[in-house]
């Protein structure tokens, strides 16, 4: 029986916050093991360059490791199941080349983390620098020079994707809109950065490795792979994370490193990066180019849209799936929510000496939406219309749907102009209209922009097959377990990482066995005690292990419904669960009780029923295609046209996600996420110079959003539930970023269209506003 | 990072704490707040190996309100002078700018002698004490001296402080009461240091006015004919324009590129309509 | 190694330490008071904010030998602290936290603010959140709450005018 105070829909409060409060959270460099050694890499300065010899001082020889010494380490592999890719070995401490400004060299290890940055200054590098390849879209080729010598040119993988008929669309069109937009490399900056804790356990014959990670099983997988040890002898444990967004969705060479120290030394080891490191050897993330043409007629219906997408993906590929990823959905969802008839896309994964790129929050998509809501509103003012409506009449209808766009993604419900209709409403268009028309006493132009997605979450195994990924992340596990006293313990293979699925996943047991969710643990991140699960990415936590969780809860429930008759002397047919037990036709019998015959009154069991109340199931979406969250967002921005600079004067999200387990957890994800937007929309960047070197080192130059550049972030929501997963639900943790750069750029769009004046590159920085605005001025002059 | 291995001392004296500064056989700095110091220790861009704590030193805490002037011990925090806690010569501009400075964390420990003598160039009090016409009193082993703020930073992280120098005071000329200011600080995200900052002061019954920018790829401007045009109180933005960007291009020890200029502009030009307005 | 004496949370502490060590090191290597976070070690995120007597400073560039004689005070502490007790109870109720890294440095900021009287409108708090960055809420529910916090203290005591 639904529960409004506690199940599936409550704003139930999390379970989450009281150790946060007190400083009693428990993140990776807070665990203290007698006896650790701190470590600090040795780490290249030059993004290209052959290492000829490495000089370690003889006095601390002991206490400096190179590839040599730990000679059980294997290159990083990937393994993609797609034709034509290209996977280089990567050692995880650097051979015979360097090939990245920050790439590992030798691991140093001291009592305390200052002191083995000591050590790390007193080791001696011989480089021969070599010219490094930084420009993806001119060095794809490798005209000049190649990264990895045996590959012939520098491409991860190119690709064409085709549907319909893009000549034919070309020749109908009367209106060609051509364009070219940027999205600058960026960090996923969580504030907590990577760590990891590696000691040996003898008494269990294990390595426990504790990381700051997404994915502590398939981190299991790895460190058994790279370092040939038996998985059961391997413990990964992602205890608190302090920010995770993608970037930890990955494994590190310096997790292998450190479980190889461990390993080798017998005493734990720790490595705790800081910021510096992160924002130079942290999975770096978005970095795309792309042009495109959008054919259309002369109502702004959008015809046909052709593409060339180039995405920077630095010197390796990112194990588990590689970089394959990243172009590839671009490319799919580049045709948006709209109803596209003719694309093409090539798309181009180009290997350049910087850091290796990784998913962050939208992954592809934020790009993707970039570059198709900007071309959208091209559209709409190349036919005289006003971008929303142009918008809103190019979308994909909710009776058409089951839909499967030109791009592949199978849309499955929703109403995507009425969020449109909703967004402008909540931003006040017509006010924002009236004021732009009045024009402000400081001389600032205001505009308003809007940008729409569709997003793809929870697919399952069919999708990944399709991407030829090197492991199929379709299903979610779960353990439920009830103890001999009544309380609850789910055990989960995704790990919470303040998404406050503690909090949530007990609402759907809560929900499925009519238990109050104080009375659930949530146990997750640890491969000791859970069964295997891929982890928390791609927006599939709450529909794959809250599906898991309902389905194991269910187990439960049934068994507890047959011991629970069995006690009342009635049929099973005739008890339900609720309020903490099963309630019969005449009485009740705690859950409490139940689980003490379960457990220690074995002779209390009906006939043909086995001791224990514990259950594990695992949970596969209907659909392997996905199914589709969906969000308009709205920016009303100010520029000064003197400076360039931009105040987000106010933000909106009028977004569907289905059904909501705990609609205050999910609009603290849209918040978190569309900050992160606003982030890459306007602040967050990290330029290379033509040798390599990465231009921004701290968080001084590498600006992170702050309060006081935001304005609160305003929410509506429409509710389509999902046709076939449980409840309704949808994913939704990752829309927030998604749609900002876009709808950002369309505000400014929208406040410099007097001048003419377009900004096509993120981020829209002060500079950029400055010289697009100098552009329009000079082409006007006829220049 | 973590910062390199230092040696510490706290000595109890202003002329205690100069004479370890003379005296030391390696490379000695003194640290106040350590705001910035820190942080470049942090970075390992800085690897002194004696800090001189002068934080609490009592004769850099003083704060003397005379019938002319305020003269603040070097000591003083900027969030000290954001509260009020010490005298304002500047009817109410020292506090509004110590307000928007970094944060209120840093604030608490950061002094307004450490910002001087960094001199990074875009921090605000080099600027506004040269627009002030304050000056900063230096004690060393060879006695005291007096500098004008305007003269004491001479380029980038680059003043006139001695090796065996600690800047004691900085003397601040009271405004008078019909003193008018204008402060314009152009950066993206609250708190990060200025990409272009001006400080305007027109004190017609001292007879003085001055137009100061910081963040100037240099020692603070003082922008001579645009001080001169704001005394003859002008009503042609043109003008006003025309001998700010004079007066930049002028500036022999620097360049701007366009986008630095025309930031450098506006910043000074609102500032000047602050005063005249 | 440097002598110190210093009172953290209320409770009076001898130690012997390098001067290198910042105070965010010292409390959470040498006193394992862990709550206290590092997330740049250059004064920006503001992860790190602890108070020293009674005022908010960056812990990553205050150095722990700086500190001797005087009193630190943590997320570990604050028992019986009516504005702290209030924060903490509106953080929960307005999800003002997701994964936990900034709430810490948070709650003391927020404090701060609320004592110095700089919580009365939305647009102050934000400026006095500046030197506090969250990477996962976007920041709308932590400036309900601080401001809810400040109106429910505003209340209960009106004589600290």
């Amino acid at each position: 029986m639904p529960n409004d105070q506690y199940g599936v829909g409550a704003s139930l409060l999390r379970k989450e916050d009281e150790r946060h409060l007190h400083g009693r959270g428990q993140f990776v460099p807070d665990i203290k093991l007698p006896g650790t050694m701190d470590v600090a890499f040795v780490r290249s300065p030059h993004a290209h360059a052959r290492i000829r010899s490495i000089s370690v001082p003889p006095a601390v020889r002991s206490h400096v490791f190179t590839a040599a010494d730990l000679p059980r380490i294997k290159p990083i592999r990937i393994t993609s199941h797609a034709t034509g890719t290209k996977a280089p070995g990567w050692p995880p401490l650097a051979t015979d080349k360097a090939r990245y400004v920050g790439e590992a060299i030798a691991a140093c290890i001291a009592p305390s983390r200052g002191e083995a940055e000591d050590l790390a200054n007193a080791v001696a590098v011989d480089f021969e620098v070599l010219d490094a390849v930084v420009d993806a879209p001119r060095d794809m080729h490798g005209s000049r020079h190649l990264i990895h010598e045996q590959w012939g040119d520098n491409l991860y993988v190119e690709r064409v994707i085709e549907g319909g008929d893009i000549e034919a669309a070309a020749r109908a069109a009367e209106i060609t809109v051509s364009r070219q937009f940027r999205m600058q490399r960026q960090s996923g900056a969580p504030l907590e950065g990577r760590a990891v804790l590696a000691c040996r356990d003898h008494r269990l014959d294990e390595v426990v490795v504790y990381s700051s990670t997404q994915t502590p099983h398939t981190l299991r997988v790895a460190l058994g792979e790279f370092l040939d040890i038996e998985a059961r002898r391997i413990r990964v444990v992602a205890p608190d994370v302090g920010g995770g967004f993608g970037p930890k969705a990955r494994l590190y060479p310096e997790e292998i490193i450190l479980a190889a120290l461990a390993l080798q030394l017998d005493h734990p080891v720790r490595w705790v990066e800081d910021r510096g490191e992160h924002l130079l050897t942290a999975a770096h993330t978005r970095d795309h180019h792309y042009k495109v043409t959008a054919y259309a007629d002369r109502q702004g219906r959008i015809l046909g849209v052709d593409a060339e997408i180039v995405v920077d993906a630095g010197a390796y590929g990112l194990w588990p799936q590689g970089p394959y990823q990243e172009a590839a959905m671009a490319a799919r969802n580049l045709p948006g929510p709209y109803k596209i008839a003719n694309y093409r896309a090539r798309h181009y994964t180009v290997a350049t000496n910087k850091a290796p790129l990784g998913p962050y929050r939208g992954v592809g998509r934020p790009g993707a939406c970039f570059a198709i809501e900007r071309i959208v509103d091209e559209v709409a003012r190349a036919v005289g219309r006003d971008p929303v409506e142009v918008r809103a009449e190019n979308m994909v209808r909710s009776d058409a749907m089951p839909f499967t766009t030109v791009g592949g993604m199978r849309l499955d419900n929703g109403d995507y102009p009425e969020s449109v209709r909703l967004c402008a409403d909540l931003l006040d268009l017509s006010g924002i209209r009236t004021r732009q028309q009045k024009g402000e006493a400081d001389g600032r132009l205001v505009g308003i922009g809007f940008a729409a997605f569709a997003e793809q979450t929870a697919h399952g195994a069919a999708e990944f097959v399709a991407r030829g990924a090197a492991i199929i992340p379709g299903f979610e596990s779960c353990t439920a377990r009830i103890l001999p006293d009544g309380s609850v313990v789910l055990m989960v293979g995704i790990q919470s990482h303040g998404q406050g699925l503690e909090t949530t996943l007990s609402q759907i047991a809560a929900h499925e066995l009519g238990i109050d969710p104080a009375r659930i643990s949530v146990r997750h991140g640890d491969t000791e005690s859970t069964a295997f699960g891929f982890g928390t990415f791609a927006s599939r936590s709450m529909v794959m292990s809250g599906g898991a969780v309902a389905r194991a809860s269910r187990m439960l429930r049934d068994k507890l419904c047959r011991i629970g008759a069995h006690l009342l002397q009635c049929d099973p047919a005739q008890v339900r669960c609720a309020d903490g037990a099963v309630l019969g036709p005449q009485g009740s019998v705690s859950i409490a009780e139940i689980a003490n015959v379960a457990h220690l009154r074995m002779d209390g069991l009906p006939p043909g029923v086995d001791p224990l109340l514990d259950a594990t199931a695992t949970y596969e979406p209907a659909i392997g295609t996905g199914v589709f969250s969906y969000a308009t967002h709205g920016a009303v921005v100010a520029v000064d046209p003197e400076t360039g600079f931009i105040e987000l004067l106010d933000f909106a999200v009028a977004e569907d996600c289905g059904t909501m387990v705990n609609p205050m957890i999910v609009e603290g994800q849209i918040r978190g996420g569309v900050v992160q937007g606003i982030g890459t929309a306007l602040y967050e960047e990290i330029p290379y110079d033509e040798a390599g070197q990465p231009l921004t080192g701290t968080l001084a130059d590498y600006l992170l959003p702050g309060a006081a550049e935001l304005p609160a972030i305003k929410i509506v929501h429409l509710h389509t539930p999902a046709a076939a997963t449980e409840y309704g639900m949808k994913g939704m943790g990752e829309g927030g970023a998604v749609a900002p750069p876009a709808a950002i750029a369309n505000a400014v769009r929208d406040a410099l269209a007097s001048i003419g004046a377009e900004v096509n590159e993120t981020p829209i920085t002060p500079r950029r506003v400055l010289a697009a605005i100098r552009k329009a001025q000079t082409g006007r002059r006829g220049g | 990072m973590k910062a390199p291995a230092v040696d510490y001392m706290r000595p109890r004296t202003l002329t205690e704490a100069v004479d370890l500064l003379a005296h030391a056989s390696v490379e000695a700095r003194v640290i106040a707040g350590g705001q910035s110091l820190l942080a470049m220790m942090n970075l390992r861009l800085a690897s002194p190996g004696l800090l001189i704590d002068i934080a609490r030193l009592p004769e850099l805490l003083t704060v003397a309100d005379d019938a002319d002037a305020v003269t603040l011990g070097a000591c003083v925090t900027h969030a000290a002078i954001e509260d009020g806690r010490v005298a304002d010569p500047s009817h109410g501009l020292m506090p509004r700018i110590a307000a928007t400075l970094g944060y209120r964390a840093i604030r608490t420990r950061g002094t307004i002698g450490g910002s001087l003598a960094l001199s990074d160039p875009a921090a605000e009090w080099p600027a506004v004490l040269a627009a002030l016409d304050a000056e900063v009193i230096l004690y060393g082993s060879s006695g005291r001296r007096s500098l004008k703020c305007s003269e004491f930073t001479t380029g980038i992280f680059q003043t006139k402080l001695a090796d065996n120098e600690i800047i004691e005071r900085a003397r601040v000329p009271k405004l008078s009461a019909d003193a008018r200011c204008g402060y314009v600080k152009l950066c993206r995200k609250s708190g990060e240091f200025a990409d272009a900052l001006a400080v305007v002061v027109a004190d017609p019954r001292r007879g003085y006015w001055r137009v100061v920018c910081g963040a100037a790829n240099g020692a603070p401007l003082v922008l001579g004919d645009t001080s001169r045009l704001v005394v003859e109180g002008p009503r042609d933005p043109d003008a006003l324009r025309s001998a700010i960007g004079s007066d930049l291009d002028h500036a022999s020890d620097r360049h701007f590129d366009d986008f630095h200029r025309n930031l450098h502009i506006v910043a000074a030009m609102r500032a000047v309509q602050q005063v005249l307005a | 190694m440097t002598a110190i004496r210093v009172r953290i949370n209320g409770s009076e502490v001898a130690d012997d330490l390098p001067p290198r060590l910042s105070l965010a090191d010292f409390l959470r290597e040498r006193r394992n008071l862990t709550g206290t976070h590092l997330g740049c070690e250059h004064g920006v995120c503001g992860a790190c904010t602890v108070l020293v007597d009674g005022e908010p400073v960056r812990s990553c560039l205050t150095l722990a030998v700086a500190c001797d004689e005087r009193a630190v005070e943590t997320i570990e502490g604050f028992g019986g602290d009516p504005v702290m007790a209030a924060l903490r109870r509106t953080f929960h109720q307005n999800h003002a936290l997701q994964c936990g890294f900034c709430t810490p440095a948070m709650l003391i900021t927020a404090r701060d603010l609320i004592l110095r009287r700089r919580a009365g409108s939305e647009g102050e708090i934000r400026d006095g959140l500046a030197g506090n960055l969250c990477r996962c809420t976007g920041y709308t529910n932590i400036v309900t709450a601080i401001a809810e916090a400040a109106k429910e203290i505003g209340k209960e005591a009106p004589n600290a005018q």
